[in-house]
């Protein structure tokens, strides 16, 4: 085998090395390939106004968040139905508050029990 | 019987048979919705008639403003003479509600640069609330209760017909107007919320 021969195979094993690290997943490629399954959380928003929940009825994946906006006058609140097992408490206009979903849900404004609105997980 | 409609149906109906009549078909709370309506109307009626409104816009912000403080009283009464949870949330509620109102009617009245101006119908409006209130503040216990969420309904049903068939139609400025556009549906709540509660006392 002559010297340059075998030089030349050196540097053919050496950029074939190069090339492969440089295509192989980084941390960071293969942690996005992992998440790739996982839905990415989606953000809502409910406008209150004329004393009504705009949309009334929403359907979103567990996780999401919504934000309630209070575009009313007055001050409402967002409150589980019939549980109460959740509230905004007090959002006084042109306030906001916001809420991850975990499971579907009646509502309403205990102040304006008329208002009423639904959150169904899908 | 409410003094508001005695005084409406002494002055204003002369045919007692009609007037029996009516008595007859009509529930307390009817009435008393009925002859407020009739107060607000007739206290502006022949100027309704004419191409020129009978309130101007200053009027109108003062009409609003002292509707507002009207129901407000009924609440600082239930407030502090009833016991049941419920008519107490509303009657706070009511109170909360309508200063949020007179709030927003004052900020706009500052930007606009009017003075809320009294006239007949704040006045008219007033005298007849004065009635009531004494009234209520006769009563305790369930029919203190009873009379309060009947007046609450009553009420309601009046300013309802009374700011959507007067005070906008006679409202100049856009603003004023869009406001008492806004209230409108606030208004629409409250009564659908005291209905809820007069569920308990029929």
């Amino acid at each position: 085998m002559s010297r340059s021969y075998f030089f030349r195979s050196l540097l053919l094993i050496a950029v074939l090395a190069i090339g492969f690290i440089s295509c192989a997943p980084t941390e960071l490629d293969n942690s996005e390939e992992k998440g790739a399954g996982v839905p990415q959380q989606q953000e809502y928003t409910i406008e209150i106004k004329q004393m009504k929940f705009i949309p009334a009825e929403i359907t979103v994946h567990k996780g999401d968040k919504i934000t309630f906006v209070n575009h009313d006058l007055v001050t409402h609140d967002i409150t589980d139905d019939p549980g109460k097992t959740w509230t905004s408490s007090a959002l006084p206009a042109d306030e906001s508050w916001s809420m991850t979903v975990t499971q579907s849900s009646n509502y309403y404004c205990t102040l304006h029990p008329t208002m009423k609105g639904k959150i169904s997980v899908e | 019987m409410d003094e508001i409609f005695v005084t409406f149906f002494n002055n204003d109906f002369s045919n007692n048979k009609l007037k029996k009549m009516i008595m007859k078909k009509m529930t307390p709370a009817v009435m008393r919705s009925f002859a407020i309506a009739f107060a607000l109307f007739t206290t502006t009626g022949p100027a309704m008639a004419q191409s020129n409104p009978s309130l101007t816009d200053p009027e109108v912000a003062h009409v609003a403003v002292v509707a507002n403080q009207i129901d407000i009283g009924y609440a600082d009464i239930a407030i502090k003479k009833s016991k049941d949870g419920e008519v107490v949330k509303f009657a706070e509620t009511m109170k909360r509600d309508h200063t949020a109102v007179i709030e927003q009617a004052a900020a706009l009245a500052k930007k606009l640069g009017v003075t809320p101006k009294d006239n007949a119908v704040s006045q008219k409006l007033l005298a007849d609330a004065d009635k009531t209130k004494k009234s209520l503040n006769g009563k305790s216990g369930k029919a203190f209760n009873k009379a309060y969420i009947d007046n609450e309904v009553a009420y309601h049903k009046a300013v309802i017909g009374a700011v959507e068939g007067l005070l906008i139609p006679e409202t100049d400025n856009a603003e004023l107007k869009q406001l008492l556009q806004n209230v409108v549906p606030a208004l629409k709540a409250h009564l659908g919320h005291a209905e809820m509660v007069q569920k308990n006392y029929k």
